[in-house]
Parts: structure tokens; sequence; C-alpha cells
């Protein structure tokens, strides 16, 4: 009886038509169990801390709830500098990884020192590009601005270039050889071969610099002249002991790289629809 | 076409393969001997099969035709000119071991790829893919994409993309060695079909000592260690060819001829 009843178990997890439903119920079953947990402040006695450091979730919604126009101000900025930055960075970043493609000979080694500039902490970055933007414009808010803006820039560039590199030259086997035979030209096969077989790869340097621009811009933010961004809020109300406000702008944080990956996500799906089996 | 006048055409001779030697360096630094001092005639309209188990260099030769790889010594010519001369022209259809098949485009667009890059028209693009797609019964298929399709029409695609740029000569490296028999089978009815119809000079690449008999008016047999050609087999089965004719005596005696003018006797 016991046997017969695990059998029927297994097998409704395992059926293919239920399994897709059971890989979005699963994490949003978890989800909502560590919110009980939160909300009844069963999580705080675990934690050892208590309803000030950890505000309850409905303390952090009612917070939302009221700063609304402040919070979108801030998540303008925010996801502005994420976005040009992502922007500018990954054209830069595919530039590079083409004129690499056109130049075979230095292009593999100059790709190297590229990838290097993502092993710089952007913690290190962010004051750097603060100092070096000191005269750039008169107005603060704008200096600060173009500041941020180039630290994602350079982390996005080496996460676009790599990619982009692999999807110009890892090409479907012999489909160079059918290209030779049929005599087209470099820039023919670069335009029908290699541009299109570059995007699914695109796609794969999006989906890291998509939240690591997010994670940039906040970041960068906490060492900007101008007060400004949801990063920024975070600091100033942790320096100032309003933790539930700061809690407020980290779940906002939270939203911000979920939505925008989200976005992603959807443009990939509508991409590459074609090329899934 | 009549048959006298197809008779007429074989006599031509299109490519001549003169004293073609082949060397690579391997990892290990040794001079690797792939094609030793191969000699070759083949007739306009023929459809020649080069036989050989792996290691013997047939590919290497057939990419050697296709100006894919450039001979040690010796040289190619076809119709008098060098394989360079005749690839510029873009006269090679070629298929490959796999289909090559560009995922982003769909069937229909695959098969206008070279037509495309020979800047034809878009209606005369359109009207020689659909003709094309229609030879190898894929025409319900055009809009769907390579991911969409089995292995063995893929490989479909691939073929109708040969021939769709009207090549002089069609050159296959073991283009149905990953499909299964059945579909095997199929294929090559369709491929002496279409052969049939339009004529073109036919390399064919593979290691099946069957396929290589059933399809074939000559098999050149290749041994390994250094690759050389061992034997030319005239195959006298008539044509059109049938599946039946695989049961017959003469087939299987065609075969074991085939297989015993390998050199060093069993492999």
């Amino acid at each position: 009886m016991i046997k017969r009843k695990k059998n029927v178990f297994v097998r409704f997890i395992t059926n293919p038509k239920v399994q897709p439903f059971l890989s979005v119920i699963l994490p949003v079953a978890l989800g909502l169990f560590i919110f009980i947990l939160w909300q009844t402040q069963v999580l705080h006695k675990l934690l050892h801390t208590d309803t000030f450091t950890l505000p309850l979730p409905s303390q952090i919604n009612q917070i939302i709830g009221d700063n609304i126009p402040k919070i979108i101000t801030n998540v303008k900025s925010t996801v502005l500098v994420a976005v040009i930055g992502l922007t500018i960075g990954s054209l830069i970043g595919y530039l590079i990884a083409v004129i690499a493609t056109v130049f075979p000979k230095w292009g593999a080694g100059g790709l190297s020192i590229v990838a290097a500039f993502n092993a710089i902490p952007i913690v290190a970055l962010a004051p750097v590009m603060t100092n070096w933007t000191k005269d750039v414009s008169k107005d603060a808010s704008v200096r600060s601005m173009v500041a941020k803006i180039l630290v994602v820039m350079i982390v996005s560039i080496a996460t676009m270039s790599v990619n982009a590199y692999r999807g110009l030259n890892d090409l479907p086997v012999f489909s160079l050889d059918l290209m030779k035979s049929y005599a087209a030209k470099r820039r023919i096969v670069f335009l029908k071969l290699r541009l299109p077989n570059s995007v699914p790869y695109i796609f794969t340097a999006l989906r890291v610099g998509v939240p690591s621009s997010v994670i940039s811009a906040i970041v960068s933010e906490y060492f900007a002249e101008y007060i400004t961004g949801v990063g920024r809020q975070i600091r100033e109300n942790i320096v100032i002991a309003q933790y539930a406000t700061a809690w407020a702008y980290i779940a906002v944080a939270c939203i911000i790289g979920i939505s925008m990956y989200c976005i992603l996500m959807i443009f990939e799906g509508i991409l590459l629809r074609n090329r899934r089996s | 076409m009549s048959e006298m006048l197809k008779e007429e055409w074989k006599k031509e001779i299109e490519i001549k393969i003169d004293d073609v030697c082949m060397s690579f360096k391997d990892n290990s630094g040794n001079d690797v001997q792939a094609l030793n001092h191969i000699n070759l005639a083949i007739h306009k309209g023929e459809f020649i099969s080069l036989l050989g188990p792996s290691g013997c260099g047939k590919t290497t030769l057939l990419r050697t035709i296709a100006d894919l790889l450039e001979p040690t010594t010796g040289k190619v010519r076809i119709s008098g000119m060098t394989p360079k001369e005749i690839r510029l022209q873009q006269k090679f259809g070629i298929v490959f071991q796999s289909p090559v098949l560009f995922e982003w485009r769909t069937v229909k667009k695959n098969v206008e790829l070279p037509l495309e890059i020979m800047y034809w028209s878009k209606e005369e693009r359109s009207k020689q893919a659909d003709k094309m797609l229609e030879l190898v019964g894929l025409t319900k298929f055009a809009d769907h994409y390579p991911k969409q399709l089995s292995g063995g029409m893929q490989q479909r695609v691939g073929i109708a993309r040969a021939f769709g740029i009207k090549p002089n000569i069609l050159l296959m490296d073991e283009p149905f060695s990953a499909l299964d028999e059945f579909t095997k089978e199929k294929l090559h009815d369709d491929l002496l079909k279409m052969w049939r119809e339009t004529n073109k000079t036919v390399i064919f690449v593979t290691h099946n000592i069957q396929e290589a008999v059933y399809l074939s008016d000559k098999v050149c047999v290749l041994s390994p260690h250094p690759g050389r050609l061992s034997a030319v087999v005239d195959i006298d089965l008539e044509r059109p060819r049938n599946i039946r004719m695989k049961e017959s005596q003469h087939f299987t005696d065609l075969v074991a001829k085939v297989r015993n003018s390998f050199e060093g006797g069993s492999l």
C-alpha cells in the first residue's frame, strides 16, 4: 500500500507536464515559507536579532507604500546609470570582439587583457572614477552620473567582448568551408555567418551583464559625490539607523534586478525562439 | 537527354588528378603521408565513389579537389582549370558529414544562402529554392527552422542547397554516415534521381562498400598508411538502380570484388 502511494507521487513529480509548474511552485513556496518565518518573527529568534535591525516584511511594505514618489526618483537614477552603462559598455565590448576577429593575430591576446578588467573590483573602481571625473562638469549631479556610468561600462565591456568573440568565432563545423566553397568574401562571411551566429552569445553576456550592471550602479552610488540612487539610499539610511527604510530600498534594488532580468528573458525568448528545438 | 548523348558526355574527362601527394606533420612532428601519388581521371557526368577506411585520405582527396586544401605536390585540373578557379566561379556544390544548416534561417532561406552570395535576384532565388525543395520533397517544410527537422530531412536540405547553385561538380563527404539505414536507402534513391535529372559529376566519399557499389559508376578504393589508390572498380549494374538490385548475385559479386581490392587483404 505504501509502496503504491510512493509510485503515484514519483510519477506525479516526474511527469513532464507537471515539471514546469513544479519548477515555479517550489521556489515560490520556499520564498513564502521564509516570509512567513520572517513575519512571525521566528527568523528573528533563529538569528538572535530584533525587529529594529531586521524589520518585518509588513513594515518594509508600509514604508515602500508611503515613499513611492521618492523611491521612483531614486529608481530612475539607478536604472538610468545601469542601462546607459550597460548599453555603451556592451557596444564597445562587441566592437572590441569584432576588431579581435578581424585581426586574429593579436585579437585573442588583446582580448585576454580586456577580460582582465573583469577582475577589477567595483569597490576599487568607483572611487577612482569619481576622482577622474572631477572636472567633467560643474554640476555635481552630472559628474557623479558620468562616474557611475563609467564604472558600469567598464564592467560590461569585459563580459560582452569575451562572449561576443566566442560567438563570432565558435562557428558550426564546416560552416567556414561551406562559405569558402561559395567563394564568399570575408565581409559576406562576417554578415551572413559570424554576426548571426553571435546573437545567442550576446544574450549570454547580457544574462551576466544585466544583474552586474545593477550591482555596479548601486555600489558606485555609495562612492559618488551626488546623493541619489537606490544604493545611496541604502547607505544613507543605515548611517542614520533607519533600518526599515534601508530595507525598503534593498527590496526595491531586488525588484529592479529581477525586472530587468525578466525583460531580458522576454527579448531572448522572442529573438531566439527559432534556435531551440 | 538521350542515352547516346549521355554516353558521349561521359567520354569527356572533367577532373584530372595528376600525381597528387599530401603530407602533414602530426602532433609529435612526424611526417604523415595522407595521399601518396594519386592519379585519377573522372569523366563528365560520372558518379564516382572514393571508398576506404578512416585514415585512407579519401576526405583529404575530396578537399583537395574542392580547393579547401592544397596538395603538397602534384596538381588537380578541372576542365583545364585549377580547383581555385573553379571554386571562385562557384561551380562546386558540397555536402558535408553534417548538414551545416544555419539555425537562424528557415529551410528555404538556407537553400537560398549560396544564391544570395552569388547575387541572384530575390525572385529567382525564391523560385530556385522552391524548385529544389520540391525535388527533395520538403516543400511543406520551407518555412520551418532546421531544429524542427529530423537528421535525414536536414541532410536533404543540405543536398537541395548543393544542387541549387547549379554546380558542375557535386562533392559529397560521407553525407549519409550519421543517418539510419531506412533514411539512408531513401536518400540514395533521391540522390540518384536528382543526379540523373541534372547530369552533374558526383564525387562521393564513403566508408560503406554497399553504398559505394549501389550509387556509383566507378568505385575508387583507397588504402591507408600511406593513403593510396589501390583499385578502381567499374560498377556495371544497370541504371536506374533500385533497391532490389542489392539482392542480386551481381551486386554481391561486385561488393566482394571491391572488398578484395583493399590492399593488405582483410581490414
